[in-house]
C-alpha cells in the first residue's frame, strides 16, 4: 500500500531548494536512478513556478511512494494576480516531455493542480 | 517577417542568413532549457552549446505547413538532446564520483572560509565560493560525512581502528589471499619443515645459514628443502582437484 508524505509551504523560491532536495531525497527512498531523480526535480520546480505564475501564494506536494513515485501538486491561497509569461508554455511542454503520465487541471483558465508519476 | 514567412522562405532558398535569423529569434528557449538542467555536473555553457545546436537541427526539420507553433516543436526537441547528451557523458562520468568530488570541495572550502571570517560558513556562502547551487553543497554534505581511518570500527573507545582492518588497494587483498593460501599449505609439514620454509623463503637464509639455525648439515637442509617443496605442490594439486 501506498504511503504518502505532504509537504505545504509558500510559493518562495526560498523554499525551492528544500523541495528540490525533499524530492530527491522521495526518489531515492524509491530507488528511483539518480538521473531520472534530476528529471522528477526539474518536473516539481516546473510545476510549481507554473503554479506561481497561475497567482498562487502557496503550494501543497503529495509524495505518493509505492512501486514509484507519483507526485501530486496543487495551488493554494489563490491571493496573488497571475502572470503568464512565455515561458509557461516552454514549461508545460518540458512536463510533457519529461514525464508521459502528465495530468494538468484547471480553475478560472489557469492551471490549478498537476500531478505524474516516476518508476510507476 | 512572420515567424511562417521566416521558414516558408528559408525552405525555398536555404539561405543561412534567414536560418540564423530564426535560431537568434529562438535562442532564449534554448538558453531557457538549459538552465532547467544545470547542477548535473555540467556547465551551463556546455548544456546551451547543445540546446543552441538541437535549435539549428530544429530549424532544418521544423515543417511549417503542419500547423504547428515553433515554440512547441523545439522545447521536445532541445530537452531530448539534452537528455541524450547525459546519457552518453554518464557513461564517462559517475555521478556518485562527482558528488564525493564536491564533497572533498566543500569541506575545504568551508575550512577557508571559516579561517577567513573566524565562523562556520552557511550552504550559502560555500555555493557562492564554489560556484555551484546550494542544492549541490546540501546534497554533498548529506550523501555521507567523512570518517578518520583512526576512529574505532567498532564504535567503542577500544579496539581496532578504520586503518587496522580497512584494504587499502585491491592489491592487498589479492596478497591477503595468497598469505592464507600459504599458511593453510603449510600446516601439513612439520614443525622443522616450516622452520626451514621460513627461513629459506620468508628470511631468504642461505641453505647454510639455514642449518646452522636448525643445528643439522647442509646436505640435509638440501634433502629436506626438496621433499618440502615436492609436499606443497602435490598439495597444491590435490587443492585444485577439490
Amino acid at each position: 500500500m501506498d504511503e504518502k508524505i505532504l509537504l505545504r509551504f509558500p510559493l518562495k523560491n526560498d523554499y525551492l531548494t528544500t523541495v528540490r532536495l525533499t524530492t530527491g531525497g522521495m526518489c531515492s527512498l524509491v530507488g528511483i536512478d539518480v538521473e531520472t531523480s534530476e528529471d522528477c526535480k526539474v518536473c516539481v520546480t516546473e510545476s510549481l513556478l507554473l503554479l506561481k505564475r497561475s497567482g498562487y501564494t502557496a503550494a501543497e506536494i503529495a509524495f505518493s511512494c509505492g512501486e514509484g513515485l507519483r507526485v501530486d501538486i496543487a495551488g493554494k491561497d489563490k491571493s496573488g494576480a497571475p502572470a503568464p509569461s512565455e515561458e509557461d508554455e516552454i514549461s508545460c511542454v518540458l512536463l510533457g516531455a519529461l514525464v508521459d503520465n502528465l495530468n494538468m487541471e484547471h480553475d478560472g483558465g489557469v492551471i490549478s493542480a498537476l500531478s505524474f508519476g516516476f518508476g510507476i | 517577417m512572420e515567424d511562417q514567412a521566416l521558414f516558408e522562405q528559408y525552405r525555398a532558398t536555404g539561405d543561412i542568413s534567414i536560418r540564423n535569423k530564426i535560431v537568434e529569434k529562438y535562442l532564449y528557449i534554448a538558453s531557457v532549457i538549459a538552465k532547467k538542467f544545470v547542477g548535473r555536473g555540467v556547465e551551463y555553457d556546455d548544456l546551451f552549446q547543445v540546446a543552441s545546436l538541437a535549435l539549428i537541427k530544429g530549424v532544418d526539420r521544423f515543417d511549417v505547413s503542419k500547423g504547428l507553433q515553433f515554440s512547441t516543436f523545439i522545447t521536445p526537441t532541445i530537452t531530448g538532446e539534452i537528455k541524450n547528451y547525459f546519457r552518453d557523458r554518464s557513461r564517462l562520468v559517475h555521478l556518485p564520483r562527482r558528488v564525493a568530488e564536491l564533497r572533498v570541495s566543500v569541506k575545504r572550502a568551508a575550512e577557508e572560509l571559516t579561517a577567513e571570517t573566524g565562523k562556520k560558513p552557511t550552504a550559502k556562502e560555500l555555493a557562492a565560493r564554489l560556484s555551484v547551487s546550494e542544492e549541490e553543497v546540501v546534497s554533498a554534505m548529506e550523501a555521507g560525512s567523512v570518517v578518520s581511518l583512526d576512529r574505532s570500527a567498532s564504535g567503542e573507545e577500544e579496539g581496532m581502528s578504520y586503518y587496522d582492518v580497512l584494504p587499502a588497494e585491491d592489491m592487498d587483498i589479492e596478497a591477503l589471499e595468497q598469505r592464507d593460501a600459504v599458511s593453510s599449505a603449510l600446516k601439513i609439514l612439520s614443525k622443522e619443515e616450516r622452520a626451514l620454509v621460513r627461513y629459506r623463503f620468508s628470511e631468504e637464509l642461505s641453505q647454510t645459514e639455514t642449518a646452522k639455525r636448525l643445528g643439522v648439515s647442509q646436505m640435509y637442509v638440501s634433502r629436506m628443502e626438496r621433499r618440502v617443496l615436492n609436499k606443497l605442490r602435490e598439495n597444491y594439486k590435490n587443492s585444485m582437484a577439490d
